[in-house]
């Protein structure tokens, strides 16, 4: 079977669950690219974490566009981030080898979320 | 290569910046999913046509 | 296994299209197409539509399903509360998506 490379892009503060998916990918022997866009990040769970480096580890990428990889996804024992900034147009470039490009959930929303939305 | 992109809101402009390399040198063709009555025969008939579709959200 | 020629995945992530998703379902069994639908996450919430029993049935069992794990992150009991139209069988995990994406020839994400 064809492994194919699986963008999927995350807008959205509350749709980070396109990480999940693409691991789910990544276990089916696919290439998953999970993007984070404009600093719409997870709150960085050891489960979220874990995530993130088994993608990495099936030879995928989370991305960060449009913000800095923050410093959570640091690991210590590899001594890098487990995420990786990208620009918007190298995204496109990218995006440009893609087998798939899943927009992923819903658009950002206009206004900042208020306390009630805390965990 | 065939691409479709599909709309389901107005394009952002990240979106539009995206849409512009995707569709670089190749024969692109578009659907807006944001109307009332959508005609999802030939948005099928597009899919169909293309090689890859992009549904933005 | 190669992908069908005939058959459209559709991988639903927003719970906000349930007309796009019946519509181009509907469209795709009109014009000879096979539709292969699986939800996920947020568009779960999708099952409690009163239309998603005749897009179960629509698409054939094989052929719908939704993540078990999203039905019961978002608090639905996914043994004792599986969706109209659907069976325990059609509650799946994210290897559905992968048979999407290897079964079928065409794919739309909404």
């Amino acid at each position: 079977m064809e492994s194919l490379k699986v963008y999927i892009l995350v807008a959205n503060r509350m749709y980070n669950d396109g990480v999940r998916s693409a691991l789910g990918l990544a276990v089916e022997n696919h290439y998953g690219y999970p993007v984070i866009l404009n600093g719409e990040f997870p709150s960085f769970s050891e489960y979220m974490k874990e995530n993130i480096a088994w993608i990495m580890d099936m030879e995928g990428q989370v991305y960060s566009c449009g913000a800095p990889v923050p410093e959570e996804t640091y690991d210590a024992e590899l001594e890098e981030n487990l995420m990786k900034e990208i620009d918007l147009k190298e995204l496109g470039e990218a995006m440009r080898e893609a087998d798939y490009i899943i927009p992923y959930g819903i658009p950002k929303q206009s206004y900042e979320p208020p306390p009630a939305c805390a965990e | 290569m065939k691409i479709l992109q599909v709309y389901r809101s107005a394009p952002s402009e990240e979106t539009k910046t995206l849409v512009e390399i995707l569709n670089r040198d190749r024969d692109a063709d578009s659907f807006d999913l944001n109307v009332d009555a959508p005609d999802y025969d030939q948005l099928v008939e597009k899919i169909f046509a293309a090689d890859q579709t992009v549904c933005w959200w | 296994m190669s992908a069908d020629p005939n058959k459209l995945a559709i991988f639903v992530t927003s719970p906000q299209h349930m007309r796009h998703v019946v519509g181009i379902a509907e469209a795709a069994k009109k014009a000879g197409k096979q539709p292969m639908v699986f939800f996920t996450y947020k568009s779960i919430h999708l099952t409690k539509d009163p239309r998603f029993e005749a897009l179960a049935d629509l698409c054939g069992k094989d052929d719908i399903a939704i993540c078990a794990d999203s039905y019961t992150c978002e608090g639905y009991d996914s043994a004792e509360d599986i969706p109209a139209g659907l069976s325990a069988g059609q509650m799946r995990t994210q290897a559905f998506h992968g048979a999407l994406l290897d079964e079928c020839g065409k794919y739309i994400a909404l």
